[in-house]
C-alpha cells in the first residue's frame, strides 16, 4: 500500500532500536564475549581470553550439573503447580451462575494479589511465617490435624518443595486469569447442546474445551516456564540458595560466582548457557506459535 | 431426564463451587494478612499463628524502628526515581517503535522486527546483569540511580513493545490513510488519530511497567549502590543486618511499608492489569 509508506515507520522504529541496541543487545555480546575470558574483579579492565575453558570447567563440576537439575525441577514445578490451580479456579469461575458476575470480578481482584506482590518480599514473607518450622502457617495448619511437619526451609529434602509452592503461589494468578479470559470465550450453546447429548464431563474437557484453549495453555505455559526459569527474586528471599545448595538454580549461581566470589568468567559461562537453552524456547515458540495464530 | 438432572446437580454445587473460590481467596491473601497482623504486634516475643491473628495487643513500634532503622524515606524515594524514570523513557521510545511496526509496508520486515522484540523477551535477566555489572563499574555509573533506571529500560522496553503491538495492530489502517489525505504528517497522524485510540492500552502497559519496576530486587541488588538502592534492597539488607530472630516484627513492618501500597494500587486499577496481562494472550 502506497500510503503505508508515506506513514514513515522506520523513523519510529528508529530511537527505540538504538536503545535496543544500547541496552539488550551491547550487553548481551558483552555476557558471550566474557564467558570465553578470564575476568577477576581486581583485573575488571583486562580480560585473558581462555577460549572454552570457562565451560569445560563448568560442566566438569558437578555443582554445575546439579544446579541444572534444580532449575528444571524448580521451573518444571512451578509451571504444573501454576497451569494445574490456575485451570482448576478458572474453570470454576467460568460456570454459570459464577461467570460475568459481579462476585466473578471481586475474587479476580484479589486472585491478582500474589502475582503483584513484591517478590523478594514474597521470599522473606515465606521464610519467616510462612514455612518456618515452629512457628510457620504451614506447620501450624499441618499441627492442627496431628502431622508434625518438618522444618521446610532448613531440610535438603523439603526447601526445594517449599520454593516451587511459593513461586506457584505467586505465578498461578496469571494463569487463573488468562483460563478464564479463554474459557469464557467458548459459547454456552457449544457446551449447553453437548450436554443435552449427555458428553461426560470429561468428554466436555477433551473434546470442546481444551482443544479451544490449547492455544492459551501453550501461551500460559510458555510465559510461566521461561518466567520461572530466570526467577532471582523469591528463591534469593526465601532461601538464598540453601540449604546446601539444594536451592541453587543458574541466576541464584551467577550471582554467587560472579558477585560474591568475583569469578565473572565463570558466572557469564552460566548465563551464556541460560541464554542458550532461552534461545530454543524462544524458537519452538515462534514456530509453534504459527499454529496460535490461527485462533484469532 | 439428562438436562433435569444436570440442571440439580449445577444448582446444589454452586455453593461448593463458592466454598472452593472462598478457599482458594484465603489462599491468595493470608499470606499477606498474616505479614501485615504480625507488623502490629510486638517485637519482643516470637508469635504463634493464633497470637499473631488475635485482634489484641496492637503496637506501632515496629513501624517507628522501621522507619528509624531502616532508611525507609531514602529507599522509598529511590524506589520512586528509578520506577518513574524508567516509565517515561520507555513511554517515549516504545510506544511509537510499536507504532511503527505495524506500520511497516512489507511483511517480511514486520516480522524480522517482531523476532528481534521477542527474542529479547524470555531473556534471562542475569544474562543483563552480570555485564552490566563489570561494564558499569568500567564507565564509572556503577552505583548511581542512573545504571539501576538503565537496566530498567532493558528490562521493560520489550514486554511494553510487545504489549502496544498488539494495542496498535488492533486498531484499523483506514483512519489513519484518512488523517493523511486529509494533510496530516505521519507524527501527527500518530499523535492525533493512533495514538487516542490506543489510550486504555497505552495506560494498562504504563501501570504494568510501573509495578514491575517498582518489585524489582535483581538489577538493583546487582547495579545500586548504599545510597542509591530502592526498599528491595533495602529489606533484605536490612534483614541480614540485624539478628533476624529478635526483629521479626521490624522486618514484617518493612515488608507491609513496602507491599501493601502495590496492593491497593493494583486493586484500584484491576481493571487495566487485566487488560494488559489479557493482551496478546485472548486477542493473539
Amino acid at each position: 500500500m502506497s500510503t503505508q509508506r508515506y506513514f514513515r515507520p522506520w523513523s519510529f522504529i528508529l530511537p527505540g532500536a538504538l536503545l535496543g541496541i544500547v541496552t539488550l543487545g551491547y550487553p548481551v555480546y558483552r555476557a558471550i564475549f566474557y564467558s570465553f575470558h578470564a575476568v577477576t574483579m581486581r583485573r575488571l579492565g583486562e580480560p585473558v581470553f581462555i577460549g572454552f575453558e570457562n565451560f569445560t570447567r563448568l560442566f566438569g563440576d558437578h555443582l554445575f550439573v546439579r544446579s541444572i537439575v534444580v532449575t528444571i525441577n524448580f521451573t518444571l514445578g512451578t509451571t504444573v503447580f501454576a497451569v494445574v490451580f490456575g485451570l482448576l479456579i478458572a474453570s470454576i469461575m467460568s460456570t454459570r451462575g459464577i461467570r460475568g458476575t459481579l462476585k466473578a470480578r471481586f475474587f479476580m481482584a484479589f486472585y491478582l494479589v500474589p502475582f503483584v506482590t513484591t517478590q523478594v518480599v514474597t521470599g522473606i514473607l515465606g521464610r519467616l511465617y510462612v514455612w518456618q518450622s515452629s512457628y510457620g502457617l504451614v506447620n501450624h495448619l499441618l499441627d492442627r490435624v496431628g502431622i508434625s511437619g518438618p522444618s521446610w526451609l532448613t531440610n535438603l529434602d523439603t526447601a526445594l518443595f517449599a520454593t516451587v509452592f511459593t513461586n506457584g503461589w505467586r505465578m498461578t494468578p496469571l494463569a487463573l486469569l488468562i483460563f478464564y479470559a479463554a474459557l469464557a470465550t467458548i459459547p454456552d450453546e457449544l457446551v449447553e447442546s453437548a450436554e443435552v447429548d449427555g458428553a461426560s464431563t470429561f468428554a466436555l474437557w477433551f473434546r470442546i474445551k481444551f482443544p479451544m484453549i490449547r492455544f492459551h495453555l501453550g501461551f500460559v505455559s510458555l510465559i510461566i516456564l521461561t518466567s520461572a526459569f530466570r526467577e532471582f527474586d523469591v528463591i534469593y528471599g526465601l532461601t538464598g540458595g540453601g540449604p546446601g545448595r539444594s536451592t541453587e538454580v543458574l541466576s541464584i549461581l551467577v550471582y554467587r560466582l560472579g558477585v560474591a566470589q568475583g569469578n565473572m568468567g565463570m558466572a557469564n559461562a552460566v548465563s551464556v548457557t541460560m541464554l542458550l537453552v532461552i534461545s530454543v524456547i524462544t524458537i519452538i515458540a515462534v514456530k509453534a506459535g504459527k499454529l496460535g495464530k490461527m485462533s484469532d | 431426564m439428562s438436562t433435569i438432572n444436570y440442571k440439580l446437580r449445577k444448582k446444589v454445587s454452586l455453593g461448593t463451587r463458592y466454598a472452593i473460590l472462598l478457599g482458594w481467596l484465603l489462599f491468595c491473601i493470608m499470606p499477606i494478612i498474616i505479614l501485615v497482623m504480625a507488623s502490629l504486634k510486638p517485637t519482643s516475643l516470637f508469635q504463634t499463628i493464633p497470637q499473631i491473628l488475635s485482634f489484641s495487643g496492637f503496637t506501632l513500634e515496629n513501624y517507628t524502628r522501621a522507619f528509624r532503622g531502616g532508611n525507609f524515606m531514602l529507599y522509598f524515594r529511590n524506589s520512586m526515581i528509578i520506577s518513574f524514570s524508567a516509565l517515561v523513557v520507555v513511554l517515549i521510545v516504545c510506544t511509537p517503535m510499536a507504532y511503527g511496526i505495524t506500520r511497516l509496508p512489507s511483511m517480511r520486515q514486520r516480522n524480522i522486527v517482531v523476532f528481534s522484540v521477542l527474542s529479547t523477551r524470555f531473556l534471562p535477566y542475569v544474562v543483563l546483569a552480570m555485564p552490566m555489572f563489570i561494564l558499569f563499574r568500567q564507565i564509572g555509573i556503577s552505583g548511581t540511580l542512573s545504571g539501576v533506571i538503565l537496566a530498567h529500560l532493558a528490562m521493560q522496553m520489550p514486554m511494553i513493545v510487545w504489549l502496544m503491538l498488539g494495542f496498535f495492530s488492533g486498531i484499523p489502517i483506514e483512519v489513519e490513510e484518512a488523517a493523511v489525505i486529509d494533510g496530516c504528517s505521519p507524527w501527527q497522524t500518530f499523535w492525533r488519530i493512533a495514538l487516542p485510540m490506543v489510550l486504555p492500552g497505552l495506560n494498562a502497559a504504563a501501570i504494568l511497567a510501573l509495578i514491575i519496576s517498582y518489585n524489582e530486587f535483581l538489577f538493583a541488588f546487582f547495579l545500586a549502590g548504599r545510597g542509591t538502592q530502592p526498599l528491595t534492597v533495602g529489606i533484605t539488607r536490612f534483614v541480614g543486618g540485624v539478628d533476624v530472630g529478635a526483629q521479626y516484627g521490624v522486618v514484617a513492618a518493612y515488608g507491609s511499608l513496602i507491599i501493601l501500597p502495590i496492593i491497593i494500587f493494583a486493586l484500584v486499577v484491576n481493571r487495566y492489569i487485566v487488560s494488559g496481562l489479557t493482551q496478546g494472550a485472548v486477542k493473539g
